[in-house]
């Protein structure tokens, strides 16, 4: 039960750092600049301006807005069908399909990170990554032992 | 009979009003073309008399960032002239077809400079009063990607995929069912047969 509870818990937690990571727009951070994934934030005269990327390779910057959309989704579908293979699972079954969901939203998260480090900002010589990218790296190593604990784990028996 | 004259007189007369009525000129709104294409800019009208012979037809040309016009085509009387000093000599010709209402011209080899408000006036006298309609030129030099579209793209693809997976799978596992429950039934017919042969032997 316990087990059951800390594993629910965890699966919300990582639901709810991949959103914060997909939807606010902080990857890359300058002296009063928050950029990337949807739009750039300016810190001129106390107030804040939002305005269009620009300058970026456009393919890329829509390939990781893609990933990291698609990896919320998954990790989301997961914690549905976790909660109905609860019910409808055979007992001693693997939760395989919940598993499956979660390995394809950490690939996801993988994919789109790494293609941000590799391909923008590359020859920006001010600012660093923000909490955003942090935040997505750590969703990466969470889903992985998620979806690992979902392969391994079986339905008790009783 | 003079009566019946009179009345169909007065009857053309109140149909066919004597003064003009406004002329309706249209062209597109804005026009995207790469550079080195040619790109046809289409320019009619709608107007209530019958297309005269004296209609005209004018285009002048507004580069971006310029408060200046410039008359690049006029066709009258029959006759078309292009532009064979400015910006479009020999860049410029007209494929209209001015007794179908159409005056359209037609840009060759677009340039980066041919950025700019083409503006058509045609008019089908005694229908003169009308306003000109323009339409926006932009040349560029490669397709630029728009917004969300690889987005887009990606989530679909990956998401219809998902679906169609999922579909696939409890598909082939309703069919396997199905087939299992088919054969049973076969063999159970075919029992029935033998018992009544055996039947009629005996008998």
């Amino acid at each position: 039960m316990l087990m059951l509870a800390a594993i629910v818990v965890l699966h919300i937690t990582t639901i709810i750092l991949l959103l914060v990571a997909a939807i606010d727009n902080a990857w890359w951070v300058d002296n009063s600049v928050s950029a990337d994934l949807w739009g750039r934030w300016d810190f001129s005269n106390n107030v804040w301006h939002y305005t269009n990327l620009k300058g970026y390779p456009e393919d890329y910057l829509q390939a990781v807005q893609a990933t990291s959309v698609l990896a919320c989704v998954f990790t989301i579908l997961a914690l549905f069908v976790f909660v109905a293979q609860l019910f409808t699972l055979p007992k001693g079954m693997r939760f395989t399909f919940t598993g499956i969901l979660q390995i394809i939203a950490c690939l996801c998260i993988m994919t789109g990170a790494s293609i941000y480090t590799a391909k923008l900002h590359v020859n920006d010589t001010s600012g660093g990554y923000g909490h955003c990218y942090i935040l997505a790296w750590i969703s990466f190593v969470l889903t992985f032992i998620l979806a690992l604990t979902y392969f391994i784990l079986r339905k008790k028996k009783e | 009979m003079l009566t019946f004259l009179a009345l169909t007189s007065v009857v053309l007369l109140g149909i066919v009003p004597e003064q003009s009525q406004a002329i309706a000129i249209y062209t597109g709104w804005e026009r995207h073309a790469l550079v080195g294409s040619d790109i046809r800019l289409s320019c009619s009208f709608f107007s209530w008399r019958w297309t005269s012979e004296d209609v005209t037809f004018s285009w002048t040309y507004r580069p971006d960032g310029s408060r200046d016009s410039i008359s690049i085509f006029h066709y009258t009387g029959g006759a078309a002239y292009v532009d064979n000093k400015g910006p479009f000599r020999d860049r410029l010709e007209f494929v209209g077809n001015p007794g179908r209402r159409d005056g359209s011209i037609l840009l060759k080899n677009l340039e980066l400079n041919d950025n700019g408000t083409f503006t058509c006036d045609a008019k089908n006298p005694p229908d003169i009063v009308g306003r000109p309609s323009s339409v926006r030129l932009l040349v560029f030099e490669k397709v630029p990607i728009q917004a969300g579209v690889i987005t887009g793209a990606i989530i679909g693809v990956v998401l219809g995929l998902l679906v169609l997976i999922v579909v696939i799978y409890y598909l082939m596992r309703f069919l396997v069912a199905r087939r299992v429950f088919s054969l049973s039934v076969s063999k159970h017919g075919k029992k029935k047969k033998e018992g009544s042969q055996q039947r009629q032997i005996k008998v």
